[in-house]
């Protein structure tokens, strides 16, 4: 049984891939912080509810091999363009610099968050199997 | 490995707003940069443009430089008979460039390369937390 099949440690993979996802999401908008038309995007957060469960990662299958490849490691989660923050620029562009930089830091501190939860888990394994 | 790829991301960033500091110094290098004689045009002021394109390896939008344009706009003119380049009326034609625009705007490309150095930082120190996982 692969580590990855424990629940917890899933569900942590999973969070810490969303990270990962809304990190380059991020570096996006302060990158194009002054393209004129860029608007803003960011990634809804993993749904974790066992009554409703996250969409499976559904692709297409390339049944003839003249087929084009999807976009290789396509994002999983959803993209979430919301209403493009608080103001636009007279150029169109609608990244607003501080609430990027609130959400990279942010992102941040919830992805050691979750690397903490699975150093800890680990941790509990270890000890489970006798070893200090 | 995705993380990688939000460092490129910002590096895009750093890169384009390093070439848009690089013309406004040229423009204010050249604020006072007059016609070499009376028919000719002085220094034309440049304005960097952006665009988002999308890079195939990376998957995401990146930014680039885009053309530089010229800024239209009329020349200064000042009244120094005694200069060589002056026309009949004495007036010698200067660049379109107002420092304080220049500075305004470098202060802009500044705040924007700083905000791109601190995704990096931010990206870093999450690559070391995931490194940290195989330290237990």
């Amino acid at each position: 049984m692969a580590i990855s099949n424990i629940p917890l440690f899933s569900m942590l993979r999973t969070r810490m891939h969303w990270h990962q996802e809304r990190q380059r999401v991020l570096a996006e908008n302060v990158a194009n912080a002054d393209t004129p038309r860029f608007q803003p995007r960011d990634l809804v957060a993993p749904n974790f509810d066992p009554r409703r469960p996250a969409a499976s990662e559904l692709t297409l299958t390339r049944t003839s091999s003249a087929h084009l490849a999807g976009a290789a490691g396509g994002t999983r989660f959803q993209l979430d363009r919301g209403n493009g923050g608080f103001e636009a620029r007279p150029s169109g562009n609608a990244v607003s610099l501080e609430e990027e930089m609130m959400k990279v830091a942010n992102n941040q501190m919830d992805f050691q968050a979750a690397t903490s939860l699975y150093t800890r888990g680990l941790g509990m394994l270890k000890t489970a199997i006798g070893r200090r | 490995m995705d993380f990688l790829k939000s460092i490129s991301i910002a590096a895009s960033g750093l890169r384009a707003q390093a070439g848009r500091m690089r013309i406004l110094s040229e423009n204010l290098a050249n604020a006072d940069s007059t016609a070499q004689g009376p028919g000719t045009d002085p220094y034309r002021r440049k304005i960097p443009t952006f665009r988002s394109e999308v890079d195939r390896a990376l998957d995401a939008h990146v930014v680039a430089m885009g053309r530089v344009r010229t800024d239209a706009s009329d020349f200064r003119l000042k009244h120094e008979p005694g200069h060589p380049s002056a026309d009949a009326n004495g007036n010698v034609r200067y660049p379109n460039v107002n420092p304080m625009i220049e500075m305004t705007d470098m202060r802009e490309a500044q705040r924007s390369y700083e905000a791109n150095i601190n995704v990096i930082g931010a990206t870093r120190r999450m690559i070391q937390r995931t490194l940290e996982i195989l330290k237990i």
